[in-house]
C-alpha cells in the first residue's frame, strides 16, 4: 500500500470518526475531549505526510500507524460514548485497511488489539455485561474473523500481484537478453562474413553432402560467377568443379586436410583457371555438422609470368644457341671449304686422302652439333619405358673408348626403366667429359648400386676436377670450359635424367677427380 | 745419294730465306689447313693454344701471326696485348668465328692487320698474307 492511499484512507477514517462522534449519544459538544482526539488524529496524518515513503513501508511504522488509529477511534468512542451507536462498525473499516496495509502478523495483532479495546469499551459502557452477551460473543470474534479473512485475502492478492509483476519483469529481462544476444550474434556473423569476404584468396565452404554454404567474392570471381549463383547449390551440379569437389570429398571422408594442391577448374566463362588449392575438413564433435572448406588461389597470373619467363629464357637460349651454332659450324665449314679448294690443287695421293678425311671429319662434327641441338631442344618427351640393362649398355659404350682404364662393378642386372638411345647418349656425354678431364694414368670406375626404387650409376674419374665456380654452371646450356666444347653435353645429360624422372649428383675436388651419380628408376620386376 | 745433299742444303737455305708465319688455333684441322695452304710459299709454325703462341712469338722471329681468338689457357686477345706490351709488333691476322668480336678487337688492340671471320676463304687469306708480307 502506498503512502497516498494510506493518507487518503486515514483521512476517510478521520472524517468517519468525526461524523460518528457528531451522531453519538452525547452529540457534538465543543468542549468534548474527543475533538482533541480528532485533532491529534488529523495531526498524525500530517506528520505521516512528511515521512518518506520508504520509511513508511517498514512494518513497524505501518503497525504503529494502524495501532494509533485503533487507539484514536477507541478514545473517540470512549469520549462520545458511541457504543450505543453503530460506531463500532468503524472497527471493521480500520481492521480491513490494516489487513490490506500490512502483513498477516501485523493484521492479527491489530485485530487482537481492536477486539480487546472493543471488549473493554463494551464493558465500560455496559457495566455488568455478561461475557455470553451477544454483543461480546458475536462482535468480538466477528471482528477477529474479518481481520483474518481480509488479511489472508490481501496477502494472497499481494502475492499474486507480486508474482505477476515478477513474471512481467523477468519476461522483460528475457526479452532484453534475447535482443542483446541477437545483436551480438548478428555482429559476430557480420564480422566473420567481413573477414571471409576480405580474404584475398577464394573461400568456398560446403556441407558433407556438397551443398555450398559460403562463397566469398574472390572465389566467385575465380569461378566466373556471382556468390548468389553458388550458395545453396550442390557443388557437383556446377560444371567444371569436378576436381575441386573430388578433393573436398576426399578431405571430408578421410577427415584430413590437403594442402598446396594444384588443380585446374573450368569457370563459368569456360576458361581453364589454374588454381592453388588447400582443403580442410570441418567437423565438430559436439554438433552433427560435417563439411569442408577450400581455399583457392588464382594462379593464372603466376602461370602467365612463368610462361613469360620461360619464353624469355627460351629466347635467351635461342640467342645463345644461334651464336653458338654459328661459331661451332664456322670452324668445320672453314675446314671443308679450305680442304676442298686444296684438293683441286694437289695431285699428291697421300695429301688428297688427308684432305678428304679432314672434310669427312668436319661434316661429322657438323652432324654432331645438329644432333646435340636436336636432343637439347626437344621438349620433354614421354620416355618409352622399356627395361634397359645398364651393364650391357655400359659395355657397349666403353668398347669404343681407348686410352683409359675402365672398371665396371656393382650389382648384377642393373635394370632401369628408360629409353636405350637416350640413356646411351646420357652416359656417353658423362664419360666424354671424364675422358677430356683426365690426362695422367686415366682411370674411370663405373659402379652400379641399388637403393629403394633407384638404380644408381656412379662414375668416378681421376681427372682434374671441377672448380666450385664451374660446378654452379655445370648444367647451364652453352657453358663450357673446353675450347671446343659444345657447352651442351651436360645440359643434355641433365635433360635426359629429368626426362626419365631421375636425379643427378656431382661431387668434385680439383686435381683429384669427379664423381657423377645418376639415379634412374628401377625397372619393374617382371 | 750424295747428289741429294746440295739439294737439301738448298732447301734449308731457301727455308731460312722464306718468311715465317705462326699459325695459332686450338683446332687441329684448322692448323693443318692453314699449314697446307701456306707452306708452299712460307715457313709455317703451328701453336695449339695461346700460351704456346706467346712462347714461340717471344722466342723466335715471325713475319706474321694468324691467330684464333677463343682458345684455352691464354685467350687470343691477351696474346695480342702481351705481345704489344713487349714491343713485339709482328702483324697479326685474327681469324674468329665471332663476327661480333671484330669491333672489340680493333678497339682494344693496335696493329691488328686484319680481322677475318670464319669460314675463311683460303684464297682471300692468301691474298691478304701476300699483301701484308709479300713472299
Amino acid at each position: 500500500m502506498n503512502k497516498r492511499t494510506i493518507l487518503l484512507l486515514r483521512f476517510v477514517l478521520i472524517l468517519a470518526t468525526i461524523l460518528v462522534m457528531a451522531y453519538s449519544k452525547r452529540g457534538l459538544d465543543i468542549a468534548s475531549p474527543s475533538y482533541v482526539v480528532a485533532l491529534l488524529y488529523f495531526l498524525t496524518n500530517l506528520v505521516l505526510y512528511f515521512i518518506p515513503e520508504t520509511k513508511l513501508s517498514r512494518p513497524i511504522i505501518t503497525f504503529s500507524v494502524f495501532l494509533s488509529d485503533i487507539i484514536a477511534i477507541s478514545l473517540a468512542i470512549y469520549f462520545t460514548q458511541g457504543m450505543q451507536t453503530d460506531f463500532y462498525l468503524i472497527y471493521f473499516l480500520i481492521i480491513f485497511i490494516a489487513s490490506v496495509g500490512q502483513n498477516i502478523r501485523g493484521s492479527i495483532l491489530i485485530a487482537v488489539v481492536a477486539s480487546a479495546l472493543y471488549g473493554w469499551l463494551l464493558v465500560q459502557s455496559n457495566p455488568g455485561i455478561s461475557i455470553l452477551d451477544s454483543a461480546i460473543l458475536i462482535r468480538v470474534p466477528f471482528l477477529f474473523i474479518v481481520s483474518l479473512i481480509s488479511s489472508y485475502w490481501s496477502v494472497m492478492m499481494r502475492k499474486q500481484l507480486r508474482s505477476t509483476k515478477e513474471l512481467e519483469e523477468s519476461a522483460q529481462k528475457l526479452q532484453q537478453e534475447v535482443a542483446r544476444i541477437t545483436a551480438k550474434e548478428t555482429e559476430l556473423r557480420r564480422y566473420s562474413e567481413t573477414v571471409i569476404h576480405s580474404v584475398a584468396s577464394g573461400v568456398i565452404a560446403v556441407r558433407g553432402d556438397g551443398t555450398i554454404t559460403t562463397v566469398n567474392p574472390e572465389a566467385a570471381r575465380v569461378l566466373g560467377t556471382t556468390q548468389e549463383n553458388l550458395v545453396d547449390r550442390k557443388i557437383e551440379t556446377i560444371k567444371g568443379l569436378d576436381t575441386l569437389w573430388q578433393k573436398m570429398k576426399k578431405a571430408i571422408n578421410t577427415n584430413k586436410p590437403f594442402e598446396r594442391l594444384q588443380i585446374s577448374i573450368i569457370n563459368a566463362d569456360d576458361i581453364i583457371v589454374p588454381v592453388g588449392l588447400s582443403v580442410s575438413p570441418m567437423a565438430s564433435p559436439d554438433t552433427k555438422f560435417k563439411g569442408c572448406v577450400a581455399i583457392l588461389r588464382d594462379l593464372s597470373e603466376v602461370k602467365q609470368l612463368e610462361e613469360k619467363l620461360k619464353h624469355a629464357e627460351r629466347l635467351s637460349y635461342l640467342g645463345k644457341m644461334a651464336s653458338w651454332v654459328a661459331h661451332e659450324i664456322r670452324n668445320p665449314l672453314t675446314v671443308i671449304d679450305g680442304f676442298s679448294q686444296l684438293l683441286t690443287q694437289t695431285s699428291n695421293k697421300e695429301k688428297m686422302q688427308t684432305f678428304s678425311s679432314e672434310i669427312h671429319k668436319a661434316t661429322q662434327r657438323i652432324n654432331h652439333i645438329i644432333e646435340d641441338i636436336l636432343t637439347f631442344s626437344r621438349t620433354k618427351t614421354q620416355v618409352k619405358s622399356s627395361s634397359v640393362n645398364l651393364w650391357t649398355l655400359m659395355k657397349e659404350i666403353t668398347e669404343n673408348i681407348s686410352g683409359i682404364r675402365i672398371f665396371i662393378k656393382g650389382v648384377e642386372n642393373p635394370n632401369v626403366k628408360g629409353e636405350e638411345e637416350s640413356l646411351k647418349s646420357l652416359f656417353l656425354n658423362i664419360i666424354h667429359n671424364s675422358v677430356d678431364a683426365m690426362d695422367k694414368d686415366p682411370k674411370l670406375i663405373i659402379e652400379f648400386r641399388e637403393q629403394t626404387k633407384w638404380i644408381i650409376t656412379e662414375l668416378t674419374d681421376n681427372g682434374k676436377g671441377i672448380s666450385k665456380e664451374d660446378l654452379k654452371n655445370l648444367f647451364t646450356p652453352f657453358f663450357t670450359t673446353k675450347s671446343r666444347g659444345t657447352g651442351l653435353g651436360l645440359a643434355i645429360v641433365k635433360k635426359i635424367v629429368d626426362d626419365h624422372s631421375g636425379k643427378l649428383e656431382v661431387e668434385s675436388e680439383e686435381n683429384k677427380g669427379t664423381t657423377c651419380r645418376v639415379f634412374l628408376p628401377k625397372a619393374d620386376a617382371s | 745419294m750424295s747428289t741429294y745433299e746440295p739439294m737439301e742444303n738448298l732447301v734449308k737455305e731457301s727455308e731460312q730465306l722464306r718468311k715465317r708465319i705462326l699459325v695459332c688455333d686450338d683446332e687441329e684441322s684448322i692448323r693443318l689447313l692453314l699449314n697446307e695452304a701456306l707452306q708452299d710459299t712460307y715457313e709455317v709454325v703451328e701453336a695449339c693454344d695461346g700460351r704456346e703462341a706467346l712462347r714461340l712469338a717471344t722466342k723466335e722471329h715471325f713475319d706474321l701471326i694468324i691467330m684464333d681468338i677463343k682458345m684455352p689457357s691464354v685467350h687470343g686477345l691477351e696474346v695480342i696485348e702481351r705481345l704489344r706490351a713487349r714491343n713485339n709488333n709482328t702483324p697479326i691476322i685474327v681469324c674468329s668465328a665471332y663476327r661480333e668480336m671484330e669491333d672489340d678487337i680493333i678497339i682494344k688492340t693496335s696493329n691488328v692487320a686484319a680481322f677475318m671471320v670464319k669460314p675463311i676463304d683460303i684464297k682471300v687469306l692468301k691474298t691478304k698474307v701476300l699483301e701484308l708480307i709479300g713472299t
